[in-house]
């Protein structure tokens, strides 16, 4: 479980002045929820998940991991970045071992980890294969089996598949679905991931928050079963949600249908 | 690539062309028989065979200090002695320079205490006029192999020094804070993603301190050396061998280039990694 509370962050502007990229954001997120982080960019999301990663410590307030308060980067916790992260002098096979060097296992039992989750991503038979060799929508693959395989049972995604074209978007939300819902641990993995894509975060998530202006101003829950099709989409409840969050972008004046149901800081 | 490469040998063999015409024209003498430009057909057989005054004896080979003939393979024994001698205090002082100057230069990002402790002195240390520095180091160290090994590593390492702090600067923050999620310890970020990162960059380092450092065994060497190429020089110039100085200048272009083309193949393993169009 992951608490949040009274987070607030704020940096210093360059030319002088602060920058409050976080407002006093309290939220509690349950063990094994997938859950989306929604809002206008430069309003705190990624910001949110470094604080929860641990690469920045809060100015005020606390994020306690499984009881455990966070004070920098941990084991417990993965991250998947926005920009290409995989290290290019490595070769892939190596890339998704690293987090299990780090943690000391075993050589034979680090490949077969690292090769099962290569698997699962579809790139095995790439092990050898240098980064430089690969798309940009494999090296995201990468990166997803990486961050796996080290077992982290709350993982951080940034807009981890923003730059990538349709297609392979869509490949890969049901590489990650498929793995978060992969039960061959006896827990399962709670996910926080980053979107600015709204139909993205209506097919991932069980739970929408949206973060504008360093505040949490909604958190939605999604009930919409899985596996969900295009076809998920354009059912009322679908509807609904997309019409709360496009008002909350500035898209769509709030309308009928789109009551507001403020549940910040539940 | 080939074409552009034989447009390099043409203007070698221009420039070898030239300054055999220069040796006929211009005959004037830096001493009585010893020319001042000397044409290639006097460096390959006069002068080398004359090098063999620097052979000590041995391997069959009388000295010719004890009456012995100036010989092709006297020439050779004295060339290949003496370039043990200054290869030697070269690479020892490469290595040495080498690795120290890019632990320091680690150092500087490695911790707030470790930078404070080395950044400063660093810089002004590797200000002081590196010339200047061969008759400190000669009084300090006398004419000792350690003098001139130490001196080519403080060449060398100053160079590795700001070399290893630019390139450690220019590493994407995001490989950092990707193996510190991953959870790498402090050792392992450096060794497994600094370190490698670096090292593309570094290369340029690297070449540039081997060139030097022929330089500077060279100038090690003037300082009184009983041994080594740079002595043959030293003691050809009181005598205004002009053409043995030449010759041993001309081994020295040999020598650097190949430790040049050897530094690249052993290297090119390293960065077979690097995206084409990257460093």
């Amino acid at each position: 479980m992951i608490r949040i509370e009274n987070v607030t962050r704020t940096f210093r502007r360059a030319g002088g002045g602060t920058v409050h990229a976080l407002v006093d954001v309290s939220v509690e997120i349950s063990e094994g929820e997938f859950v989306c982080i929604v809002g206008p960019s430069g309003h705190g999301k990624t910001t949110l998940l470094q604080l929860v990663a641990g690469l920045l410590p809060p100015t005020s307030g606390k994020i306690v991991v499984d009881g455990v308060p966070v004070t920098g980067p941990g084991p417990d916790r993965g991250v998947v970045f926005q920009r290409d992260s995989v290290f290019p002098w490595m070769r892939v096979i190596d890339n998704v071992e690293y987090g299990l060097r780090c943690r000391g296992v075993p050589k034979e039992r680090r490949r077969a980890i690292s090769r099962s989750y290569l698997e699962a991503v579809g790139l095995d038979g790439l092990e050898r294969s240098w980064p430089r060799e690969l798309s940009g929508g494999m090296l995201k693959r990468v990166a997803v089996a990486t961050v796996f395989a080290t077992g982290a049972k709350v993982l951080l995604l940034d807009e981890p598949f923003g730059p990538l074209d349709y297609v392979t978007r869509h490949q890969l939300h049901d590489v990650l679905l498929n793995l978060w819902q992969a039960t061959e641990t006896e827990r399962a993995r709670t996910i926080l991931f980053v979107t600015h894509d709204v139909d993205e975060a209506l097919t991932l998530s069980d739970r929408i928050l949206v973060v504008k202006q360093g505040r949490l101003v909604d958190d939605m829950r999604s009930t919409l079963p899985r596996p969900r099709t295009t076809d998920s989409l354009v059912v009322p409840e679908a509807l609904r949600h997309k019409h709360v969050l496009l008002s909350h972008l500035g898209l769509e004046a709030p309308g009928p249908s789109g009551a507001v149901a403020t549940g910040a800081g539940a | 690539m080939t074409k552009r490469r034989s447009v390099g040998i043409v203007v070698l063999v221009a420039m070898a062309g030239a300054w055999e015409l220069v040796s006929r024209i211009y005959t004037g003498e830096a001493a009585p028989g010893e020319p001042m430009v000397p044409g290639w057909e006097v460096v390959f057989t006069r002068t080398l065979r004359s090098l063999s005054d620097y052979w000590g004896g041995g391997l069959g080979v009388v000295a010719v200090s004890e009456g012995g003939k100036r010989t092709y393979e006297g020439a050779l024994l004295a060339i290949g002695a003496n370039s043990l001698d200054t290869i030697a205090r070269l690479f020892a002082g490469l290595g040495l320079g080498g690795v120290g100057g890019t632990l320091l230069g680690l150092a500087v990002s490695w911790s707030r205490w470790t930078r404070f402790l080395v950044q400063l002195p660093g810089h002004v240390v590797r200000t002081f006029p590196l010339l200047a520095m061969i008759p400190l180091f000669q009084l300090w160290f006398g004419i000792s192999f350690v003098g001139m090994m130490l001196f080519v590593a403080y060449g060398a390492g100053v160079i590795f020094f700001v070399g290893t702090i630019n390139a450690v600067k220019n590493v994407p923050p995001i490989f950092i804070d990707y193996a510190r999620v991953l959870g790498a310890s402090r050792l392992r970020l450096y060794r497994t993603v600094i370190l490698p990162a670096i090292f593309p960059e570094l290369r340029s380092t690297i070449l540039l301190s081997l060139g030097l450092g022929w330089t500077l065994v060279l100038g090690a060497e003037y300082l009184g050396a009983q041994t080594g190429l740079g002595q043959i020089i030293v003691y050809s110039e009181q005598f205004a061998y002009v053409d043995r100085m030449f010759l041993v200048a001309l081994v020295f272009v040999l020598y650097a280039s190949l430790s040049y083309a050897l530094f690249d193949r052993l290297s090119r393993r390293l960065v077979q990694w690097v995206p084409r169009g990257g460093p």
